[in-house]
């Protein structure tokens, strides 16, 4: 056992103790991310961190992150760390600024071990489209099946535990999908809770900074540090931090309105785990929850994925047009400018970046643009309408965070059936109405985790982190994580 | 709305500054395909088109006006510092006017 295994507040406890230092703590995280089959870091931040480590000396009482360890997505921008979002247009880029949120992690003295893997540009959900390659799913030992993305480095690295959390990024479900098929909590918070100031923008009407942890009182703690105003980001709310974690216990399941959604109840067909939630339903009813089931609509469920998929695409093209090997990045070389950006582009990015490029790019199109781009946002607004309605009443909706444990890598979905337009996708729901929103570990089968997802109005953080901490007690999986999930099996039996 | 083929599309890949393989042109004719599909569930929708287009989650109203003050300055050195051929202080790049 390591002092890595344990929750932050414990190894805060053992820095206080004497039991560890922070560099201690640094060492074996760096041993442990030197070790990783998964492929999963872009950079392991090796001198930076021993530097920082030795320079920790007087632990800070109420400081619960002094000397954590932990990684980052690689498309945070950190000042002289290399940053490529998995793409080799970025190869080499070195920023010359801290992101609002790894400056907060730093003046919390947090140590930053390794920067991870992810699909290419933050675009794609499975982890394997980044440059280096597939990043596979540490809980599989065959390397058969997908970790999920796009956070996928980050989700990888927190489930072998490297470190004790890890920061992503959430568009479509790029956080609380990968939790999911890693039995991690996965969290985004509210749209506007955390700065995204330095996150590189992939679609910024619905990009989230979120993270990983593998307990929910971890996740409390790591929201109360990254909220909070920031001036550098006028999409922050002008609010305070959170104060999560000091009102953890702050609200109870007796009472809690819970609802359900009958279209993705309906299209979810793993009876094996259906059958478990639906038992687990009925432990929360006997804990005092009040649960409601409603139809939401389903014309207005089967064109979420389209709806997101136009929009971010659109956004997306628009975004990345600065990535011209000019100012920054690969360049190539050409005989005129032109031929300078087009030679950048042609081998900076992957295929599947192009297609998404060019989709978004004819969906923005004057021509089409009402007929795509436009309805599409349309459309956006009328789910998010229907959502809003449903939730004046409720307080959680919740709902099975994928169809199943992870597929296999190779496996190809029909992407006109419910199973994929509706229980695959519907995590969008939260991005395009900026409602915080967590997965958190419920079950295994043939040992591959499966998660379920919470949902609040938005600004309720506190009370879905405390309702959330009720279901992580009635489940018991708390602190799971690749290398004592063995010891939970056993129990289980 | 315009017609999806080859043509348009190696136009719009050239407009965003990039060359495919015709194989991967036909790949994203199919996906073109399949988005259609999907894009005509959007139409499917009741009164689609009777509102405003949604661009961010919600409103946040911002009731502060930033302080015009110098914050953070970028020195010429760090903002030339990522860059791949850089002469005189400035990046260079193939001239434009040919002699």
């Amino acid at each position: 056992m390591s002092y890595l295994d344990l929750s932050i507040k414990e190894i805060h406890q053992a820095l206080l103790d004497k039991k560890t230092t922070p560099l201690e703590l640094t060492k074996e995280a760096l041993l442990r991310a030197k070790a990783d089959e998964c492929n999963c870091f872009e950079y392991i931040c090796e001198k930076e961190a021993l530097e920082f480590a030795s320079s920790l000396n007087k632990i800070e009482e109420n400081n619960l992150l002094f000397g954590i360890p932990y990684l980052l997505k690689d498309n945070f921008s950190t000042k002289d760390i290399p940053t490529c979002a998995s793409s080799n247009i970025l190869k080499g880029y070195v920023p010359i600024f801290d992101a609002t949120v790894v400056k907060r992690l730093k003046e919390k003295k947090a140590i930053l071990i390794g920067k991870t893997t992810m699909d290419e540009l933050a675009m794609g959900g499975s982890g394997t489209s980044g440059h280096k390659g597939i990043t596979f799913n540490p809980y599989d030992k065959s390397k058969t099946r997908l970790c999920g993305g796009s956070s996928c480095g980050s989700a990888a690295a927190t489930a072998l535990s490297i470190t004790p959390f890890a920061l992503g990024s959430d568009t479509g479900d790029s956080v609380r999908k990968p939790a999911s098929f890693n039995a991690l909590v996965g969290f985004k918070p509210t749209w506007g809770r955390i700065s995204r100031f330095g996150l590189f923008p992939f679609a910024p009407s619905l990009d989230h900074v979120a993270f990983f942890t593998r307990n929910i009182e971890d996740a409390a703690i790591v929201l109360d540090s990254l909220s909070g105003r920031d001036k550098l980001d006028s999409t922050c709310f002008d609010m305070d931090a959170t104060k999560a974690f000091d009102n953890i216990n702050k609200f109870s399941l007796k009472g809690c309105r819970i609802l359900l959604l009958n279209e993705i109840m309906d299209s979810f067909k793993d009876e094996e785990i259906k059958n478990k939630i639906n038992n687990f339903i009925d432990l929360l009813k006997s804990k005092g929850a009040i649960i409601n089931y409603v139809n939401f609509s389903k014309d207005l469920l089967d064109a979420v994925f389209p709806t997101y998929f136009v929009i971010s695409c659109a956004e997306a093209t628009s975004n990345n047009a600065n990535l011209d090997g000019i100012k920054f990045g690969d360049r190539k070389q050409g005989n005129t400018y032109q031929e300078v950006m087009i030679n950048t582009r042609t081998a900076g990015f992957s295929e599947l970046i192009k297609r998404r490029f060019i989709l978004g790019s004819f969906a923005l199109m004057s021509e089409n643009r009402e007929e795509l781009f436009i309805r599409a946002q349309k459309a956006r607004r009328l789910i998010v309408n229907r959502l809003n309605e449903i939730m004046k009443d409720n307080d959680i909706l919740l709902t099975p965070a994928a169809p199943s444990i992870a597929p296999k890598i190779k496996e190809s979905s029909d992407k006109l059936s419910d199973t994929y337009l509706i229980v695959d996708n519907h995590l969008a729901l939260e991005n395009f109405s900026g409602m915080p929103s967590i997965t958190i570990p419920f079950t295994f089968k043939n040992d591959m985790p499966f998660g379920i997802n919470l949902s609040s109005k938005i600004l309720q953080e506190e009370m879905l982190i405390s309702i959330s901490k009720e279901f992580e007690d009635l489940i018991g999986l708390k602190g799971v994580s690749v290398l004592n999930y063995s010891n939970y099996k056993k129990e289980d039996k | 709305m315009k017609e999806v083929n080859i043509e348009v599309l190696k136009d719009a890949s050239l407009r965003l500054m990039f060359k495919m393989s015709d194989e991967e042109y036909n790949t994203l004719l199919q996906e073109f395909d399949t988005l259609f599909k999907q894009m005509a569930m959007i139409s499917k929708i009741k009164d689609v088109d009777s509102v405003m287009p949604m661009t961010f989650p919600f409103n946040i109203n911002t009731t502060y006006l930033r302080e015009d003050e110098v914050y953070d300055v970028i020195s010429k050195e760090d903002a030339l510092k990522n860059a791949k051929e850089v002469k005189d202080g400035q990046i260079k790049l193939p001239k434009v006017v040919k002699q």
